[in-house]
């Protein structure tokens, strides 16, 4: 099977003892460990500010499939930021730097994941691992 | 040292892929300001189909500025009794909206606002036993 792997190590200091861990998934197929996911679609844009943008589209995604989806910022001004949308609802922002990882198995078909930078021109890494994408027949 | 959080995602699906790593560290809002506060490090069993409130923003952003918090939230789903079974999901939203599915094993990463105090809710697809373990970083 296909074999796609996410791992996170987090340390902190902000306690009175230092938080470490690291852990790792196998992204599977939903609710199976026996297939992994194995489609994937990834890219790198620049989201200029102001206007928002469907980044991963809830229509040609798979209903209730087990994707995983990065998304970082690659901006260096710190003051520089992206908002994460979903379905209507504002998940957070992602300042220069950061990232996210989530699962996204998009209930329904307005779940689409929208970036809409809020200054300036944003460069962004994106990755979707997914299972279930039939590309559309080309018509003209 | 402060907050920092480093991803490798490894896969074959596409040849010539094969890992991609990413670190960062936890800032205030559009600021080099290390994030100050968090929740810890926390742990609760589910076994029911009910939802719950992991976090009640209400409570955790009070006097902060929450409009242009940088907070972040870690989850994963450990399981149960040392096993993990991917045919055990939880259900992850803010307030109403489903985010994803977090089955056996599987962790998220993700920013958080509560504009309007959104909660973050689980909620388990089946009423078969599953721990979470989360923890949030905010300003």
């Amino acid at each position: 099977m296909a074999t796609t792997t996410a791992a996170i190590t987090l340390s902190s200091d902000l306690l009175s003892d230092t938080l470490s861990l690291a852990t790792s998934t196998v992204c599977t197929k939903a609710g199976t460990s026996a297939d992994g996911l194995d489609q994937a679609r990834m890219g790198y844009n620049e989201i200029p500010t102001g206007t928002s943008f469907n980044l991963l589209d809830g229509t040609a995604a798979a209903i209730d499939k087990a994707n995983k989806v990065y998304i970082c910022n690659n901006s260096t001004d710190e003051t520089y930021y992206i908002t994460i949308v979903i379905d209507a609802k504002t998940i957070g922002r992602l300042y220069a730097g950061d990232w996210m990882f989530i699962p996204w198995n998009v209930d329904d078909a307005t779940h689409d994941i929208e970036v809409t930078a809020s200054t300036g021109t944003n460069p962004i890494t994106w990755m979707c691992f997914h299972e279930g994408e039939t590309l559309e027949t080309q018509a003209d | 040292m402060g907050t920092t959080a480093a991803i490798t995602i490894s896969s074959d699906i596409m040849p010539g892929f094969t890992s991609y790593y990413k670190t960062m560290t936890l800032t205030e809002a559009g600021s080099i300001v290390d994030l100050k506060e968090t929740t810890g490090y926390s742990r609760k069993k589910l076994a029911s189909t009910s939802a719950v409130d992991l976090f009640t923003m209400a409570n955790l952003f009070v006097d902060s500025d929450a409009v242009s918090g940088g907070g972040k939230v870690f989850i994963k789903n450990v399981g149960w009794n040392g096993t993990i079974d991917k045919s055990v999901g939880v259900k992850v939203f803010i307030d109403t909206v489903e985010i994803g599915v977090l089955y056996g094993g599987d962790w998220l990463m993700m920013p958080v606002l509560a504009t309007d105090g959104e909660d973050i809710v689980v909620q388990p697809g089946t009423d078969d036993a599953v721990v979470l373990e989360w923890a949030l970083f905010y300003q």
